[in-house]
This record gives C-alpha cells, structure tokens and sequence, in this order.
C-alpha cells in the first residue's frame, strides 16, 4: 500500500478510535488516554514541514469539535509537530534522516522513549489550555501524569499488536 | 524587502507554528467564558498602566490650561464666599474646629479697624442683636483678630491683638509648650511669644497655635510662624518673635465665635482657687 493511503487510514481510524473509544472509557472518572497522537508520531519523516504542521492543526481541530475544547487539541497538536525533530535527534541520533528508518521496525525502547516524550509535551501543552490558570499548576502536573501514563500504556499496546514482525 | 523576505522563508516553519499555535489560543479563549475573563483581565492591566502612563505624559502638557482654570474657578467661588459672609445675608453658622468641638460663629465686617495706635481696636457689624457679648474671640479663616471688648445693639468694639494690653495664651504646634502672646507695638506683623521655658524645644519655622487654656479661642487655630527665637532674663527664658499668618492692616470679614461652654468652663476655673 501507498503511502498517502496509509496515512489516510491512519488519520480516520485513529479518529474513530479516539472519538468512538477511548473518550468513553473515563478510567477513575477522569482518565481519557490520548492515543490519538500517534498519528503525528508515526508520519513519515522526509515531508513538508508547512503542511505538516497544517495537517495537524486541523487534525486537531475536528478532535477539538468534537470535544467542545475550543483549540486546545490543535494547539497540542501543532506544538508537537513542530518539536517532532527535536524528539526525532535525540531518540534517533543526529543523521536520522539519513537512516532510512521507520519507527515501527525500529527497537521497542526508541519507540517507547518517543511515545514517551511526545505524550509529555502534548498533555502539558493540552492542560495548560484547559485549565489556563498559573495557581492551579498542581491539577496540571497531575491530570498530565495521570492521562499521559494512561496514553503511554494503551498507545504502547496498539503499537505492538500493529508493529510487523520482523521478516 | 528582499531581506524580509529571505527572513520569512528561513523561518517558515517557526512562523507558522506561532500562526497556527495563536489561532488555536484565540479559538480556546473565545470558546469559554473562564478563559475570555481571564485573558481580558490580564491584558486589561497591561493595557491600563499603559494609558496611565500616556495620561500623565498629557496631563503634565496639560497643566498651563488647568491653571487658568483653576485659579478663575477660585476667584469665582471667593466672590460667592464673600457675597456669603456679608451680614445683611448671613446668619449663624456652625464651623468645627480641631478636637471635633463643633464651635458656633457668626459672620461679621469689619466696619473700622486700625493698627498704628499702641492700643488698637476694631469695630464690627454685629451687636447684642445677634447675641453678641463681651469676651468672644473674633477670628479670620487666617488666623486671630481679637476678643469682644463692648457690643451695643448693632455694633461691637474688639480688642484688637495688636494692642499692648492683650495677652493671649499660645502653644507651639506639636509640643505642649505654651507661653504668652503679647505685642510690643512697633510691627503690626509681628508679635512676641513671651515666658517659654529655655528648655523647650524651638526652632524657625514652627508653627504658634491656640492653646487649650483659653475659654475664648477654640484650640489649634494658627497664628503665626516662628522668625526668631532669643534668650532673654539672663538665658532662663525665650522671647519668640512671631510673624502672624493673618494680615491685620487688611480685614475685610471675620467670625465672632461663641464658645458654648464658655461659662461651664469659667466656674471650675474658679471654684478650684477656694
């Protein structure tokens, strides 16, 4: 399959998911995983960073509609799409580019350190938004934390069971 | 122009992160109320100091016409004061001094003053009619004019202060050091401070008020300021000279003060000695 294809049905089925899934679940009342992200973590590296970080803001957007949050999702969203380089250098190294590489066949600690940082910059930015009150910095360091794990937990997951095994 | 440019392509990405991250912020703030108070309360103090400043920028190139203003208003209201005072159209009213004492006075002209005679007196508009007696103190919104010295029933005759034969009690304002006002007849600005203890604190530029010992004058009203202090009888005592606040030779209207308790005050007085 293509390319654009499977970007495609990873935008949509990870909607679907998100929208469908995950929004439901409200673990100890509060926890809704994130697993969304994803999307903007496992998109191709050699692309146009400008339509890139469009992609993502609407991308965000619709999820921002749907959740009555007023642009915090797509303010996340654009957030970790412009810092994906970053997080990109330091799991994989200077030359990353160069590598050839694709982050599903790649070890489960690079994957997993990925997640990791991209989930924690997106959950920060995302309550700061929602709670937009600098006294209240304590609720967000813990819903962060709280949901963050959550997202790492069952976004690790779904990479494993869609990660190819190795041939 | 092309510089711009150049600058707008090498950091395209950055630029449309911030574009993208600042629609996103205005989208959060105009969704939820909580958001929209708090971001317009933040910004309406930068906003506000920052007119403040611009005001008081304005208002200093602006105080040349304030002036004008002010002092036109000032002499209008002077005018509507002293259309007040005047004794056909006035009546009693009440003035509170310091202390909280509320002393009843009555506004009066002056009808005849001098200041170049040993012993002076003035002539006021008021008499008996207004209940106008013997020993009520007179004063100006300056300063102290005299004590009631006859009244008949349309006018009164005050000692004037500037007569060798009156001696006021004064205190130093902020101390409880009082002495004797009495005037030598050579200044009609002038008067002496008389029997100060050498001890007591004086410096030029204090401050003489009423003392609390006179039944006649309500306390801290001002009299004068201190010009010179020197230490008469062999260093033991001071003799003050004081530049009265009031202008004598320059009266115009004056309030004749009746001190409520006045005879309440004068049996005690008395009936300690016995």
């Amino acid at each position: 399959m293509n390319e654009f294809l499977k970007i495609v049905l990873r935008f949509i089925g990870l909607l679907i998911l998100q929208i469908f899934v995950m929004d439901q679940i409200n673990f100890l009342g509060f926890i809704n995983p994130m697993i969304y992200i994803l999307f903007i973590t496992l998109y191709p590296f050699d692309n146009n960073r400008l339509a890139f970080l469009l992609l993502a803001f609407g991308y965000g957007l619709i999820l921002d509609t749907f959740q009555d949050t007023g642009g915090a999702h797509a303010a996340a969203c654009v957030t970790i799409t412009f810092l994906r380089p970053v997080f990109l250098r330091l799991v994989y190294g200077e030359s990353y580019l160069m590598k050839n590489l694709r982050i599903l066949t790649s070890s489960l600690d690079r994957i997993l350190l990925l997640v990791l940082m991209t989930t924690f910059v997106h959950h920060l930015t995302f309550y700061s938004f929602v709670i937009f009150d600098v006294s209240q910095i304590l609720e967000l360091f813990k819903m962060t934390l709280s949901v963050g794990i959550a997202t790492v937990v069952v976004g690790m997951t779904l990479l494993l069971i869609m990660k190819p095994k190795r041939a | 122009m092309q510089h711009i440019i150049n600058f707008l392509i090498k950091y395209r990405n950055l630029l449309l992160y911030l574009v993208l991250f600042s629609v996103a912020l205005v989208f959060t703030i105009q969704s939820h109320d909580y958001h929209r108070n708090s971001f317009i309360h933040s910004t309406g103090n930068v906003t506000g100091s920052v007119l403040e400043t611009r005001n008081d920028i304005y208002s200093y190139f602006d105080l040349n016409r304030q002036n004008t203003y002010l002092s036109e208003e000032n002499a209008r209201l002077r005018m509507q004061l002293l259309a007040l005072g005047d004794t056909l159209l006035g009546q009693e009213s009440t003035l509170i001094f310091s202390d909280s004492l509320p002393f009843i006075v009555m506004p009066s002209r002056v009808i005849k003053n001098s200041y170049d005679k040993l012993d002076n007196y003035i002539t006021l508009d008021v008499g008996t009619n207004e209940q106008i007696k013997t020993d009520m103190g007179v004063i100006t919104s300056n300063g102290i004019v005299g004590i009631v010295d006859v009244s008949s029933k349309d006018f009164s005759r005050v000692i004037s202060i500037l007569n060798s034969e009156i001696s006021l009690n004064a205190q130093i304002k902020g101390t409880s050091t009082i002495g004797s006002l009495t005037w030598d007849g050579t200044d009609p600005y002038k008067m002496n401070l008389m029997d100060v203890p050498r001890l007591a604190r004086v410096s030029k530029g204090d401050t003489i008020i009423t003392g609390r010992q006179s039944t006649t004058f309500p306390p801290d009203i001002q009299i004068g300021v201190i010009e010179d202090a020197m230490l008469i009888d062999n260093g033991s005592r001071y003799k003050i000279e004081v530049r009265l606040f009031n202008d004598m030779t320059d009266l115009g209207h004056v309030y004749v003060i009746k001190n409520r308790d006045k005879a309440a005050i004068k049996v005690i007085d008395t009936l300690s000695n016995e």
